[in-house]
């Protein structure tokens, strides 16, 4: 699969499970993208650890103490997969997975080298040593269990935006 | 609350389901439902048939090895710093968890959807232990309302409408009625979501537990596995020894088969892969992480003739395209497991002796056969249980001796001969009998043979 395909393949799957999708190129695009998408949503937790989290700063400033009081978490994730159009979050280096769950909107940066092409090649890559939680995440929560009724945000985010980088 | 098998009473419960009008209702329209959504879900997948041959293969190779990849996956679990417990039965399962619980001060449990602890009756024995037990699953939680089991594998609540829900918050929780999905959604997240950070400890299924790694994995859409499983300092997890995969990197093929079959998923929202509690550095994970492996017979049926069904990952396909589910549900079958799937494993797991009537729940017609995943041999399986059935007595005497005399004249081409003759002759008398039982409502037999028609 080319670089191109994958990153379509994951873009559009990920669209297909109810994500918003926006591909970026640089740290520009990336805070006019994220000013966009963040909009009303406050208080902001952001991690700011990787270079990406860091480069946003200055666009929150009231951020939230931590992931449990904000309306909104923005980070970057571990990576995704272009098959299912699925994001990865892992636990590895101290990250709080739940971050991506309890605030009512997640919005993920993952970077286009982070991209796997199906999830076999994700798990080869994992399976060796996993993190204490591996979390793969297609689009919001969901549920369909009254009537077989598609519900959005059951107790998960209700929005998911993925910003590819 | 402790609910009684009653699969004895199945036909008494066909019955009174069949008299239900909301409940057919409800049934028919999740019937075409499901099956218009797996087809979709399946349509892009290139090489379907080799995909659930690996499957299955990977699954017999488990069952091959089963002893095996259960030690295997106790000593993984344990590396990464969980703690394991083997429970060979029902009570002792039960026992453990509590005894967890009650050691840690543990009072307000949630739950995430198990059809494991449900096959234990779980909940009724911490409730009667003074903990707080609170289901997270939608359809778990609208059923723990009503005081109900689960009439579907997957979907719980299945055999409700939008209005039953929507009358039963608003009577419960106090909350002014709606019945619209996403609004009784919402009210469900706003309730619970004070029930996860104030709880105590979470208690959660598996769909799969990876031999090579230690690790469980949960496959869910709403989010409450993983609140259950990363919110609480501790977290509990009940599973039956034959999740096991052999490794991690297997669960690619299951992830692409058990959403498709379960509810036309290309993938769940959600797969959490849990590996040990949180360790040093860690900012996820629960701080004490126990898994409990429950045997409760499976040892036994691994050496019988219907071991395959324990090939099962629970996608609950079978029941979905089953003549008999869908025209009855889940409740019927009085006990945990409903469907195809669910006569078999209710039969091996309560006994023949509690069950028997479950195994002529079936027309063999093999629809459930032709939607398995990992190729279960449901029909098969029923057939062998019905014969088990015969041998061990538990047949009507009435249907025995019917048959029995049936047998001989089949065998016999002269018998066989007078016999369509007579049956011509006493048709009236059969009808009349029969009144409004099948026997009355059976068409007249020809008056010639098929035999002396064929040239």
């Amino acid at each position: 699969m080319t670089a191109a395909d994958r990153e379509r393949r994951f873009l559009e799957n990920a669209a297909i499970a109810a994500a918003g999708t926006h591909a970026v190129s640089g740290t520009g695009e990336l805070l006019a993208t994220l000013r966009r998408v963040v909009t009303a949503d406050s208080p902001v937790y952001c991690p700011g650890v990787t270079e990406l989290e860091k480069a946003t700063a200055a666009l929150f400033p009231v951020r939230a103490a931590d992931y449990g009081a904000a309306a909104v978490t923005v980070e970057e994730v571990f990576g995704g997969v272009a098959e299912t159009g699925t994001l990865v979050c892992s636990s590895e280096g101290g990250r709080a997975v739940q971050a991506g769950l309890l605030p009512s909107h997640h919005v993920a940066i993952v970077r286009r080298e982070r991209i796997f092409d199906t999830l076999d090649d994700l798990f080869a890559a994992v399976a060796g040593a996993p993190p204490t939680n591996l979390t793969l995440v297609t689009g919001p929560s969901r549920t369909a269990d009254i009537e077989l009724t598609l519900a959005i945000g059951v107790h998960g985010p209700e929005k998911l935006d993925i910003i590819l980088v | 609350m402790t609910h009684e098998q009653t699969s004895l009473a199945f036909r008494e419960n066909t019955v009174r389901a069949l008299e239900d009008s909301a409940l057919r209702a409800a049934m028919k329209q999740a019937a075409d439902t499901f099956g218009t959504k797996r087809a979709d879900a399946f349509a892009p997948v290139a090489d379907l048939e080799a995909l659930r041959d690996r499957a299955s293969a990977i699954r017999e190779d488990v069952l091959a090895n089963l002893p095996m990849y259960v030690d295997r996956f106790v000593a993984s679990a344990t590396r990464a710093g969980a703690v394991v417990h083997r429970a060979n039965d029902a009570a002792t399962a039960r026992e453990i968890i509590r005894k967890i619980l009650a050691d840690r001060g543990a009072h307000r449990i949630v739950k995430g959807k198990s059809m494991v602890s449900e096959e234990v009756d779980l909940n009724s024995h911490l409730e009667a232990a003074g903990m707080e037990v609170v289901e997270t699953d939608l359809g778990e939680y609208i059923i723990q309302m009503e005081g109900e089991t689960p009439s579907h594998i997957i979907v719980p609540a299945i055999h409700k409408n939008r209005r039953q829900v929507g009358r039963l918050f608003a009577d419960r929780l106090g909350v002014p009625y709606t019945e619209d999905p996403q609004a009784l959604t919402k009210i469900a997240r706003k309730a619970l979501r004070e029930k996860f950070l104030s709880a105590d400890a979470g208690v959660s299924g598996a769909n799969f537990a990876a031999a090579d790694t230690g690790s469980l994995v949960l496959v869910t859409n709403e989010g409450n596995g993983r609140m259950v499983t990363t919110v609480p300092p501790l977290h509990v997890a009940i599973l039956s020894i034959e999740k096991m995969l052999p490794s991690l990197a297997d669960l690619p093929a299951f992830l692409r088969l058990l959403p498709r079959s379960a509810t036309g998923q290309t993938i769940t929202s959600y797969v959490s892969v849990i590996t040990g509690p949180r360790k040093a550095g860690d900012a996820t994970g629960a701080k004490e992480l126990h898994i409990v492996l429950l045997d409760n017979g499976r040892t036994e049926i691994l050496a019988g003739e219907s071991r395959d069904i324990l090939k099962c990952i629970r996608c609950g396909a079978c029941m979905n395209v089953c003549p008999v589910y869908r025209a009855v549900g889940g409740h019927a079958y009085g006990w945990t497991y409903p469907g195809p799937m669910g006569i078999v494993l209710t039969t091996l797991l309560t006994g023949m002796k509690k069950s028997h009537p479950l195994v002529d729940a079936s027309t063999l017609c093999g629809a459930c056969v032709e939607v398995c995943p990992v190729r279960v041999p449901l029909a098969e399986l029923i057939l062998g249980l019905r014969q088990r059935k015969v041998r061990e007595g538990f047949s009507d005497p009435k249907e025995m001796r019917g048959m029995a005399l049936f047998g001989k004249a089949a065998a016999s081409p002269t018998l066989f001969a007078l016999g369509q003759r007579l049956a011509g002759a006493f048709w009236p008398v059969v009808r009349a009998l029969g009144g409004k039982d099948v026997a009355g409502r059976m068409p007249a037999p020809s008056k010639t043979s098929l035999r002396r028609r064929l040239p």
